[in-house]
């Protein structure tokens, strides 16, 4: 199974950040009634853009399997719950609730 | 105050499955200048191919018209809801906490034109909702109908904002006034045709941002089709 974490702009989806691409790590963990990530970015225009964009974002995680479809995860993040360290360079976005989807279980 | 943009200045993407000419930034079309008007935050004007459409992806805390201008939709969602919508009628679908659906042309044979319009809701983390309502087109005849509204009626979809979206026909020689209420903004955009507004000229695709203005006066130059929209 690859799994990918995305970040992208609401509007329209631009990519802000996608780990299989820029090669970022990141982390998931439960925290409360929702979700924490912690991804290592470094202070650029990848992080601006994100925090510039913190009230509009999508979150995703796509589970890709060899032999079942890809299961999408859309995270909720309600108020703009995004923080930087930049001491330690770890974008840290917390998601309030969430909805994991199948494409293809919607007709086209 | 009236600002036209007008449409040769517009941005115009074309996928071959979808031409789109957005009037603020959307997706890989950014522009610092142009991210919204007061809570408006996108006026797409998109020609779908037969068949085509957006597959099933999110969106979250904002109010989400579609106008079909032509042709026929097929909107699908995870809250239950499967309707193909054509001229005559309009969807809402306040996205609250999270929805999931797809937009498609439901026929595979004619394009589809319709007008993707998105504002910031009045309060977020709302439940989310869709509504599908019906016009009757003849109404739009030398009158400003409103379509969309946050009280919503009968033939007119409700919205969580506090702003009213009108359509217009407008013949050629024909006038309308609009009053405008204290504090309040307005967009306009030009479906079709050539429309004086006050001392401004609009044409097909332009758009104005109004302020500060107690009336508006319309006068159509030509047979003319545009939207209006009333915004806090």
């Amino acid at each position: 199974m690859k799994q990918t974490f995305q970040v992208k702009h609401a509007i329209g989806g631009r990519m802000f950040i996608d780990s299989d691409k820029h090669g970022v790590p990141y982390t998931q963990e439960a925290q409360g009634q929702g979700w924490r990530f912690t991804v290592h970015v470094p202070n650029g225009p990848m992080l601006e853009e994100v925090l510039a964009h913190k009230h509009e974002l999508n979150v995703f995680i796509f589970q890709e399997y060899e032999d079942q479809p890809t299961l999408k995860t859309w995270y909720y993040i309600k108020d703009g719950q995004v923080e930087y360290d930049a001491d330690k360079g770890i974008l840290t976005i917390f998601a309030e609730s969430r909805i994991e989807y199948y494409p293809h279980e919607y007709s086209v | 105050m009236i600002d036209v943009f007008p449409a040769a200045e517009r941005h115009s993407a074309d996928l071959g499955w979808l031409r789109s000419q957005p009037s603020f930034s959307f997706g890989g079309y950014h522009d610092p200048n142009r991210t919204g008007f007061s809570v408006m935050r996108v006026c797409n004007d998109d020609y779908l191919a037969p068949g085509r459409g957006f597959g099933a992806h999110p969106h979250s805390d904002m109010e989400i018209v579609s106008i079909v201008l032509d042709g026929f939709i097929r909107h699908e969602d995870n809250l239950g809801n499967s309707v193909v919508s054509s001229f005559g009628e309009v969807q809402r679908m306040s996205a609250g906490t999270g929805v999931i659906h797809t937009e498609f042309n439901a026929s595979e044979e004619t394009e589809l034109r319709l007008l993707q319009l998105w504002f910031m809701p009045r309060e977020r983390g709302l439940a989310p909702s869709y509504e599908a309502s019906s016009f009757d087109p003849n109404k739009l005849h030398n009158a400003l109908l409103p379509v969309v509204s946050a009280q919503g009626a009968e033939q007119m979809a409700s919205i969580g904002q506090d702003m009213t979206i009108y359509l217009s026909k407008l013949e050629q020689g024909k006038q309308l006034a609009y009053t405008v209420e204290p504090g309040r903004k307005q967009f306009i955009y030009m479906i079709e045709g050539v429309l004086q507004v006050n001392d401004k000229q609009l044409e097909t695709g332009d758009t104005a941002q109004v302020e500060t203005l107690n009336e508006l006066a319309f006068q159509a130059d030509s047979p003319s089709f545009f939207m209006l929209i009333d915004l806090p």
